[in-house]
């Protein structure tokens, strides 16, 4: 018969072993490439929850890049940001103004290689959340101002050839940005990409895409996979070698 | 005769007159007692008397003058320049010995019967001037840079004497033509006839950049080989560099020529530029020049290849750009072989990877090659790996930077045989608890992680700043090779090497295994310490890698411009190492020579020499605790660009010019220097001047006088 002592002893052991075991199963905290969504007080932080499915494996199905399927939610407080390899920040309403502490921690962020790309969902110039997100991006690099991004970036070249970007809808055809040095850390649209990738958990699609319907969203996959490669690569396709190639399939 | 008073002439003439006026009143006075003739006669005496003190007043003195000779010292000269040393023309042996044959030998031994008839001094005339005693002469040698006529006559300038100088004309002159003596030339050698090649100057950066093309110019002179054509060759030890053809059109001809080739291998190299020896030459060591170049990389060019977009890529991207010494080319796998790609051509950014082309010819232009991460398997055949093995014997430099796709795939391949890790077989890749990194034992000791506090802010205790890093989420399994030396490893349960470090062949290599290294960035940028200790890391590895000198912990400072036999040279040493610092210099023929080391008093300064005692390229070797280092120095030898022609062109102008002659060795020489003696001879009146009145006879003559009035004056009654 077993005592309570023996019992116990054996519990502990078993949870032991389950917690160790959870551990090497959901592998390592930061693996290749994940979206880290930011929360944010006021406005709606979260307007397609479901687009990370569908981007992470049209990414793993095109590229040598490995992602995982899950996003984290974090705070600019999150002793952790500084990790992230995208930091991904979405919404349709104004939203309250950060505090001085977290413009610094994302001043902070940017300026030393970090990566943010946020998405106007509603995508109406000067009103809810374009007008909150432009306000802070002023506040935190005030040198610098979001600007519309040259069809010769790197992140239009960055996996694919872009000429324009998609979306669940077509507010512009290019992207904005802020450029430091030969680094864009900040890259932003109003077409609302997310919108285009998301995905109920029985595969439809949770948008359609207007006005260019399922090759706009296609567009958005395309926009999305470049920005991600952009955002683990950097200004590499400005390298000299991939000049000639580009060039010549342009002319295609 | 003549007169110098010792009063003025007026009141000589007043005290003339006076004394007449009394002598006259006084025979006026006494003629009344003695009558006239008696009177006259006292009168007289007393006048003569007088007139005699007048005269002593005038001071009459007789002058004679007598002329005098005085033949000059003679300074006998004998160049001793290296040119003396060489045959002269009179089948006597050397120029030198020409010379002292011309002094010394019987019947006719100039020097003895000079010295019967001068006051005869003998001096060799080198860079400066050396008092010679006749039996010094029989031992006198060559030695030295040209004589320095014009030092050496400004010297003997004071005392002024004939200059009789012997030599062949090679002299450093410039024509100072006040206060100076006009030498007697004797010129020694014979132009006619003479033959030689030289390389007369060589004018080559001490520098060089690799893969940057380098000119030497090249000056070559002839004698006696008009119309012939002869090669020039430029070669790095043995191995030929480049060469070129000349032609001599004139006798004596000149010409110069560039020699240009390219330095493809850093460090320091022994080059040589020579000439091949022509028959009849009379000298050949002058045919070869040394010179020493120090071949730098003007930036390190870094190829890597990452095998997918990663935190790890774009970090390491963004030190490798920031460093603007390292140009950087990269490769990232942006798709894997069953990836699907869903445009046509005309939409992709995609680029082949060129494997051939960088890994069968280009590899080479590399100083560091870099895998992150890289399954090389799915795009390159193995035998590639065997071209990276055998860059890496050359020379270069290899770093394989870990991940989850990576060392599994080594395992039997050229590249595991360079690695100086072994791969452990087991599942390879751990991505289960992360872990921290410390420094291991002989670590803290290595360049790569010798901090300091000019690193960055917070490297007081550089050992420390290792454990204060964010933990790695990933690495790989790998056993150190004897070969290997672990510089960090895991804190994990286990310890397992995360940074080892080896060589192979001439190369160095590196092993990082984990792929989480931009952690090391962003934590610290996230805890407030800024970005400097990932940035100092991957330039420390890199420069390590790729033998940078700045990363030397010993530092060997030469001087600039070699050096000349017999001058001491000074090696300064500064290490970081503290103490244990060795220095040995080894001359070209590879023995080792004499040399001193010794603390300046400044922490790790030292300050080395040695004497070279002959010419060619020296090595400099400082050994310490943790290696050894070498530097090479050129010493010109006494015979290297010598232009050795007899110069009597220039005998003759220095004797125009400084009022001097040239004779000839059939001259009767003796006969030709007195006759020089003679007009350079000393010439003096001597003048005698005997005063009248000091002498005893005009004494007495004045006391006789007086004795002779005074007894008469008693005799006849006046007294």
């Amino acid at each position: 018969m077993i005592s309570r002592r023996k019992f116990l002893s054996l519990g502990l052991a078993v949870a032991a072993g389950y917690l160790f075991h959870s551990r090497r199963v959901h592998g390592a905290p930061f693996p290749q490439f994940f979206f880290a969504q930011l929360k944010y007080r006021g406005g709606e932080w979260d307007p397609n929850p479901q687009f990370v499915e569908s981007i992470i494996e049209e990414l793993e199905l095109r590229t040598s890049i490995d992602g995982m399927k899950e996003r984290r939610i974090t705070t600019l407080m999150d002793p952790d940001l500084f990790f992230y390899p995208l930091l991904y920040m979405a919404g349709k309403y104004e939203f309250e103004p950060f505090t001085s502490q977290e413009r610094e921690v994302l001043k902070r962020f940017l300026t030393y290689g970090g990566f943010l790309f946020a998405e106007d969902a509603i995508g109406a110039r000067g009103f809810g959340f374009d007008r909150s997100f432009r306000a802070e991006m002023k506040e935190i690099v005030p040198n610098h101002d979001l600007k519309r991004l040259p069809s010769d970036h790197s992140v239009f070249r960055s996996f694919y050839l872009l000429e324009g970007i998609g979306g669940r809808q077509r507010v512009h055809s290019y992207l904005e940005g802020i450029t430091i040095d030969q680094w864009t850390p900040v890259i932003y649209s109003q077409n609302d990409l997310s919108g285009a990738w998301a995905r109920d958990k029985l595969g439809k699609w949770v948008h359609d895409c207007v006005p260019g319907g399922e090759p706009q969203r296609s567009l958005a996959f395309k926009t999305g996979i470049n920005i991600i490669v952009y955002s683990l690569t950097s200004d590499y396709k400005k390298d000299l070698v991939h000049h000639p190639f580009i060039k010549r399939r342009q002319n295609l | 005769m003549t007169l110098m008073p010792i009063f003025p002439l007026w009141l000589i003439l007043l005290l003339l007159f006076l004394g007449s006026g009394l002598v006259l009143l006084q025979y006026v006075l006494i003629r009344r007692k003695l009558g006239s003739s008696r009177a006259l006669v006292i009168t007289l005496l007393r006048c003569f008397s007088f007139f005699l003190l007048i005269s002593f007043a005038l001071n009459p003195l007789f002058v004679s003058k007598k002329e005098h000779r005085v033949s000059p010292t003679l300074a006998i000269l004998i160049a001793t320049s290296q040119s003396m040393g060489l045959p002269g023309g009179t089948g006597k042996g050397s120029r030198l010995e020409e010379a002292r044959s011309l002094l010394l030998d019987e019947p006719r031994g100039l020097l003895k019967r000079l010295k019967e008839k001068y006051e005869v001094k003998v001096y060799a005339l080198g860079e400066s001037l050396r008092t010679l005693e006749e039996e010094e002469l029989s031992r006198l040698r060559v030695g030295g840079k040209n004589a320095n006529l014009s030092g050496a006559l400004e010297k003997l300038g004071s005392g002024n004497p004939l200059v009789v100088l012997f030599s062949d004309g090679n002299l450093q002159w410039e024509n100072k033509s006040s206060g100076v003596s006009s030498p007697l030339v004797v010129p020694v050698g014979t132009p006619d006839g003479y033959k030689d090649v030289l390389i007369k100057s060589v004018k080559a950066p001490s520098m060089a950049f690799r893969g940057r093309e380098v000119t030497i110019d090249v000056t070559l002179k002839g004698y006696g080989y008009r119309g012939l054509t002869l090669p020039v060759v430029l070669k790095d030890g043995n191995r030929l560099l480049t060469g070129k053809s000349i032609r001599f059109n004139e006798n004596p001809s000149e010409a110069t020529l560039a020699l240009s080739f390219t330095p493809q291998e850093i460090g320091q190299h022994s080059l040589s530029v020579s000439v091949l020896p022509q028959v009849g030459e009379s000298l050949v060591s002058n045919n070869t020049v040394n010179l020493s170049l120090k071949v730098m990389r003007d930036k390190m060019r870094v190829l890597m290849v990452s095998g997918s977009p990663s935190m790890n890529y774009r970090f390491m991207r963004m030190a490798l750009k920031s460093d603007p010494s390292i140009d950087l080319l990269s490769f990232v796998i942006l798709r894997t072989p069953s990836d699907v790609l869903n445009v046509p051509l005309q939409e992709q950014s995609l680029i082949p990877f060129p494997v051939e082309t960088l890994f069968s010819k280009e590899l080479t232009e590399f100083d560091l090659l870099i895998f992150d991460n890289f399954p090389y398997h799915f795009y390159f055949h193995p035998k590639y790996l065997g071209a990276i093995k055998e860059f890496v014997k050359g020379g270069g430099s290899f770093a394989l930077m870990g991940g989850p796709h990576l060392f599994g795939r080594y395992g039997g391949t050229p590249i595991e045989e360079i690695l100086p890790v072994r791969l452990t077989g087991k599942e390879d890749y751990r991505r289960d608890f992360p872990s921290g990194v410390k420094v291991s034992r002989t670590g803290s000791s290595h360049p790569i992680l010798r901090w300091s506090a000019g690193d960055g802010q917070g490297v007081n205790n550089p050992l420390t700043l290792w454990e204060e890093l964010p933990t790695l989420d990933g690495f790989n399994l790998l056993e150190p090779k004897n070969s290997g030396v672990v510089l960090l490893e895991s804190t994990d349960r286990e310890t397992w090497p995360i940074l080892v470090v080896g060589s192979y062949g001439k190369g160095r290599i590196l092993v990082l295994a984990t792929d989480y290294t931009w952690k090391w960035y962003s934590g610290m940028v996230a805890k407030g310490r800024g970005n400097w200790a990932y940035l100092k890391f991957i330039e420390k590895m890199v420069r390590w890698l790729t033998r940078d000198p700045s990363l030397d912990p010993v530092e060997i400072t030469l001087p600039e411009r070699g050096g000349t036999v017999g001058e001491e040279k000074e090696v300064r040493i500064r290490t970081k190492e503290g103490s244990g610092v060795s220095l040995s210099v080894f001359n070209a023929d590879g023995i080792k020579i004499r040399s001193q080391l010794k603390a300046t008093g400044q922490s790790g300064e030292y300050l080395g020499s040695f004497l070279p005692e002959k010419g060619g390229i020296y090595k400099v070797k400082v050994e310490t605790l943790g290696g050894q280092w070498e530097e090479s120095l050129v010493i010109t030898g006494p015979m290297e660009n010598l232009d050795g022609a007899p110069d009597h062109e220039k005998l003759r102008m220095i004797s125009a010019s400084s009022g001097g002659k040239v004779l000839q060795k059939g001259d009767d020489l003796l006969k030709e220097i007195e006759d020089y003696a003679r007009k350079k001879e000393s010439r003096f009146l001597e003048e005698k001047r005997l005063p009248l009145w000091s002498t005893p006879l005009t004494l007495i003559l004045v006391v006789t006088l007086l004795g002779m009035e005074w007894y008469l004056r008693r005799r006849w009654g006046l007294i």
